[in-house]
């Protein structure tokens, strides 16, 4: 007999959230293909210039992709930290470089003007800074613990990987600003190179990181439910089309690269079901919640991966519109 | 359970974790059926009984700021449904038997050596005869081939320091947590404290744990 | 306050309690007594289990007797030690020798699934020498049984019973990686790591028997603490949550409170069945094959009080040997107190452990051991300070108030078997009518040279990470093991690598009882491995028409 798999509501709700993510990564493959077509209609409408209202679109849709990331840091570091007690004052700095960013974020967001912000690019640059910071800090207190960086402390001790997603924000929406700010009738460009293959580099590589947190954690619960295979293997592989995009040619649809963006940040919303779930059937279920929240599946956590998305996606449009 | 500054966990008490999630059904009546453990005996009659409760007071003599701990109820209680630990010692009666020998040989004593009950002497006299008892120094006739000492720390002991540290008293004087199902702990390194476990009052922080403690849920 | 209604047996009626709902319950199949059936077991505990689900699983007929009830740890589990004695086996025993043995919640348990519904969950496999220790490191017997087979079975086992292991483990030969993650370490486990760090020698997280993450419709450990009087989350994985609900699944019966009193014996010197006590009455069972799976006192009191005309010494005891060579394990400790605070009753009580001693041969006496982080519950942690420190008045109180600022480390150590380290039945009786097992125990030098040692090792640890007021716990022993051997002939051992009798063909003996030496490591994942191994080994027994 198998008493390996659960049984009653749990495996109800499980097969239901499974059924509902399958769903919905294949529905967001529909449509690209027209879509695709009308990028390259409108690409080669402007020739030789980039729409500037494109732009701003690619930008606002970077301050989404940091809004995102610092909301998924904000609430995943304020329970993390608040288990920790916040025992040390600089606990609270990723809670508040987190709500900062995510404010300019919504800022930007609303935002239909082509001119940088300082504001904004001070926060941004903030929360870089104190991502950087939290994982000097992280590293520190793993390799000052028995066992050093051994499995054991990468499972349990401070989480190398979270104060990377604050650098993150604060990165990408860096790159919004800078997007938002080129000059009329030139392709978007930071530090010299397009802007679109500057953020796509960028979250391929986000993504990898965060699969690799992801893929930690999940190797920590032994992958005990199948679906804890999927932020493994459909980010990397939009991680890929990612970085292909962002080293290879311009100026052409994407669908599979958006396709399995689109697919990801699906799996990054339906993680947090997932995870919910999770939390449900530890002991106690929610109504434990002071226990289960903080041991159980991080419901904050799973979100990254589709600001990561956004901006992913927002990379893509910048390719796609910038000339060959 | 107590509130004077003096206690190491000034305003801690478990029960008020009973109706929370740290507590759950089976756990609430078995405590609820230890707080009201029949105060009269059932298995000693009057006369050992009072013996027994002089014993109690010097094994483990409690403060006076909150109501005792009734050891002596629990250890008859115990005794009233003969419930055995799973072995004894060779030298050793079972466990009514040994009870019913060695009070009644400790009363001898008391009157051999002051002509007076046990329990009617003073602290300093019991825990003498006590400690001879520990120690294997006494020999009346009535402990009957019973070892002394074997009766002290096999019976005596063993019975009445379980009887108090089952009481929820006595969790909250340790600051111990209690029942914990199905909300277990979080914070497992040093120096965490879950927000439903016990704040102690180290020097400078009394007022804090005291805070601490009546939010402990 | 002790005294809980008494419990009447739960699986008459085709259906057992399903152990993963309140009031739950899953059909199971009955069997008559009169109805030969091809196995009886007694005892489901570590040995009992296994081989119950196994056996059913190949499609024998198997009926499973347990002394003690069938509980569902959801609903009957209370967060409470005193109550919780309800799960332990407190008939009377008598002990004595020189090192009287302390039974009850020490080590004998009396539930469906054994002493496992309320063990502390470590699962270690024995270093590969010890199954030859005679002859490779020159002390106590052979094991009948190859490592590299045994590695195969602990393999299964370890899956099986889902334990929670590092990604490596740093002693001994490889092995498969833990089917869970380790749990993270306590506080106390952590001042174990830091002491074996300073003495140069590796530590681990400790390979549990519990969840770290879901398995089924076990969630994973709430870190609460009272494993040892029974877990009411279900994370532990028990005999109980384990291989009891696939024995039943696979059509095996269990009867619970039920007491076999005698095995029966025909003329031709064969097991027919067993007289055993349920609900007031004593009725008899038949079966094809008896497999004896009480532990290492039980069994060979089982075995002496089946007596015949034609057996006087008792069964499958023409060497002499059954309830001879039991072995405990030396449980000796060293407390002391941190500045910090350490709450130790957070999490399993052995998160963390090393088992430098048990592959470090550079020592002047035989045998190994490893040790452990602590953390007692309240009412063993008086028993130790009135045990170990004769406290007592405002001392032992003063003293129990430092309760969360404790640690300790408590060895697992290897004794020597030895022939008057017996089990025998003494003049009294117990509410069956049944004569009561005598212990009797002394230690040998060799012991006494192991635990010295030990002591003054686990001391060194705890000076070197600053712990104050250290004391030592010289006196307790825990695990049981010996009583009926397994060996290679019919003059030193009891049962044969099948756990076969020598005696009796149709009569097994499977349980922690057949250990010929007991190793420095806690014994139940060898126990289950030994099930397993039995269950193949009488499968192709059967094929060969050879029960
Ligand atoms: C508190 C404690 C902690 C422990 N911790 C660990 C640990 O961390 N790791 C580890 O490896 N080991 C541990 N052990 C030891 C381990 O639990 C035992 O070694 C193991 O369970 C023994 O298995 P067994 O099958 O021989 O006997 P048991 O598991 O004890 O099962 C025997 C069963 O047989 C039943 N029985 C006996 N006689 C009869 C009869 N005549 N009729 C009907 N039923 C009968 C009993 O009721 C019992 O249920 C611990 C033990 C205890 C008590
Ligand atoms: S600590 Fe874990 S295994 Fe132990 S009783 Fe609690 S939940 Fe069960």
């Amino acid at each position: 007999m198998d008493t390996r798999s659960p049984t009653g509501p749990v495996a109800v709700a499980l097969a239901a959230a499974g059924g509902m993510t399958v769903l919905g990564m294949a529905l967001s493959g529909a449509g690209l293909r027209r879509s695709g077509r009308r990028v390259a209609a409108r690409a080669n409408a402007v020739v030789g210039a980039a729409d500037r209202r494109t732009a701003v679109t690619a930008a606002r849709r970077l301050n989404r992709a940091s809004g995102t990331l610092a909301a998924s840091v904000l609430f995943d570091s304020a329970v993390e930290h608040y288990r920790g007690g916040f025992h040390n004052k600089a606990m609270y700095t990723p809670l508040v470089a987190a709500t900062l960013s995510l404010l300019v974020s919504a800022h930007g967001h609303r935002d239909r003007g082509h001119d940088a912000e300082l504001a904004r690019d001070l926060v941004y640059a903030g929360a870089g800074l104190a991502g950087l910071l939290g994982t000097g800090f992280h590293v520190f207190n793993v390799g000052k613990k028995p066992g050093g960086f051994g499995w054991q402390n990468l499972f349990y001790s401070a989480p190398l990987g979270a104060p990377a997603a604050l650098c993150l924000s604060g990165l990408l929406g860096w790159l919004s600003e800078r997007v938002r700010d080129n000059a009329p009738d030139t392709a978007p460009l930071v530090l010299g190179i397009p802007a679109g293959r500057v953020v796509g580099a960028a979250t391929a590589a986000g993504i990898i990181g965060t699969v690799a947190e992801a893929g930690l954690l999940h190797l920590r619960g032994q992958f005990h439910d199948p679906f804890m295979l999927l932020p493994v293997t459909v980010p990397p592989v939009a991680a890929g089309f990612c970085a292909a995009a962002a080293f290879g040619g311009a100026g052409r649809p994407r669908p599979l690269a958006r396709w399995m963006l689109r697919a990801s940040a699906v799996i990054g919303l339906s993680g947090s079901a997932f995870h919910a779930i999770g939390v449900a059937r530890s002991m106690g279920g929610w109504r434990n919640w002071r226990q289960n929240l903080l041991d159980g599946p991080p419901l904050p956590a799973p979100p990254a991966f589709t600001g990561l998305a956004l901006a992913g996606l927002a990379a893509l449009s910048l390719l796609e519109d910038q000339p060959e | 359970m107590t509130d004077g500054t003096a206690s190491r966990y000034p305003g801690y008490n478990v029960l008020s974790k009973r109706d929370g999630p740290s507590w759950d059904e089976v756990t609430r009546q078995v405590i609820d059926r230890r707080l009201n453990v029949p105060r009269e005996p059932r298995f000693l009659d009057p006369e050992r009984f009072r013996t027994l409760k002089a014993v109690c007071g010097r094994i483990l003599p409690q403060p006076p700021e909150r109501p005792d701990v009734p050891l002596a109820a629990h250890v008859d209680a115990k005794l009233f449904d003969n419930a055995l630990d799973g072995y004894r010692h060779a030298d050793l009666p079972p466990l009514r038997e040994a009870w019913l020998r060695g009070l009644a040989a400790l009363d001898a004593e008391a009157h051999a050596a002051h002509g007076r009950a046990f329990a009617d002497l003073a602290y300093r006299q019991q825990d003498t005869l006590l400690r001879r008892c520990e120690a294997g120094e006494l020999s009346h006739p009535a402990w009957d081939g019973m070892p002394p000492a074997s009766f002290f720390s096999q019976r005596v002991l063993a019975d009445i320091v379980a009887a108090y540290y089952a009481h929820p008293s006595a969790w909250s004087e340790i600051g111990y947590g209690g029942p914990a199902s199905p909300r277990g702990y979080v914070r497992m390194g040093a120096n965490r404290r879950d927000p439903w476990e016990a704040s102690e009052a180290r020097p400078g922080r009394e007022r804090t744990a005291l805070k601490e403690n009546r939010r402990v849920r | 306050m002790y005294a809980d209604e008494p419990m009447r047996p739960r699986t008459m009626q085709g259906r057992a309690p399903d152990v993963f709902t309140r009031g739950g319950w899953i059909p199971m199949q009955l069997r008559s007594d009169g109805e030969e059936v091809d196995f009886v077991v007694i005892g489901t505990g570590a040995g009992g289990g296994p081989l119950t689900a196994r056996l059913a699983e190949k499609g024998f007929s198997v009926v499973a007797f347990d002394a003690g009830p069938y509980f569902r740890p959801l609903e009957e589990f209370a967060s409470d030690e005193a109550s919780q004695s309800k799960l332990f086996w407190t008939d009377e025993r008598i002990v004595d020798g020189a090192n009287p043995l302390k039974m009850g919640a020490n080590n004998s348990g009396k539930a469906v699934g054994g002493s496992t519904v309320h063990f502390a969950m470590v699962s270690l496999r024995f270093r590969p020498e010890w199954f030859r220790s005679r002859t490779l490191l020159g002390y106590g017997a052979d094991w009948p049984l190859d490592w590299r087979e045994m590695w195969t079975y602990y393999a299964q086992a370890e899956q099986d019973l889902s334990i929670s292991g590092p990604l490596s483990y740093p002693w001994g030969p490889k092995r498969p990686r833990y089917p869970y993650r380790a749990h993270e370490v306590n506080a106390a486990g952590l001042l174990l790591a830091k002491g074996a760090e300073a003495m140069g020698y590796r530590w681990s997280p400790t390979p549990l028997a519990t969840v770290s993450a879901p398995r089924g419709n076990s969630p994973p450990c709430v870190y609460r603490g009272f494993c040892r009087v029974g877990c009411s989350t279900n994370a532990k994985q028990s005999q109980l949550v384990t291989y009891i609900p696939r024995a039943v699944r696979a059509g095996a019966e269990i009867r619970d409170l039920a007491m076999v009193g005698r095995i029966e014996v025909d003329a031709t010197g064969r097991a027919t069945g067993v007289h055993y006590h349920r609900d007031g009455v004593w009725r008899f069972q038949r079966a094809r094959n008896v497999v004896v799976a009480g532990y290492a006192i039980e069994t060979p009191r089982l075995l002496l009080n089946s007596a015949t005309d034609r057996f006087p010494d008792g069964l499958a005891n023409s060497s002499g040997l059954v309830g001879r060579y039991l072995m405990t394990q030396s449980n000796q400790a060293v407390w002391g107190e941190m500045e910090e605070e350490v709450r130790w009753n957070k999490g399993p009580p052995s998160l963390a452990l090393t088992e430098h001693w048990n592959y470090d041969d550079r020592k002047d006496f035989f045998g190994g051991y490893c040790w452990m982080g602590q953390g007692p519950l309240p009412i063993e942690w008086s028993s130790v300070l009135t045990g170990a420190r004769g406290l007592w008045g405002e001392a032992l109180r003063r003293q129990m108030e430092n309760y969360n600022h404790q640690i300790g480390l408590k060895m697992v150590g290897e004794m020597l078997p030895h022939l008057d380290n017996r089990v025998t039945l003494s003049e009294e009786h117990d509410q069956y009518g049944l004569p009561i097992p005598r212990i009797t125990y002394s230690w040998t030098d060799n012991d006494k040279a192991l635990i010295d040692h030990g002591l003054a090792q686990m001391r060194t640890s705890l000076e070197l990470v600053g712990a104050r007021n250290i004391f030592l716990q010289k006196d307790d022993t825990n695990h049981l093991a010996g009583t009926a051997r397994m060996g290679f002939s019919r003059e030193t051992s009891v049962v044969d690598a099948d756990c076969r009798s020598w005696d009796i063909p149709n009569l097994f003996v499977c349980d922690g009882s057949v250990f010929p030496t007991t190793g420095g490591v806690n014994p139940h994942l060898t126990i289950t491995a030994i099930a397993l191994r039995t269950a193949d080994r009488i499968e192709a027994l059967a094929k060969r028409g050879e029960l």
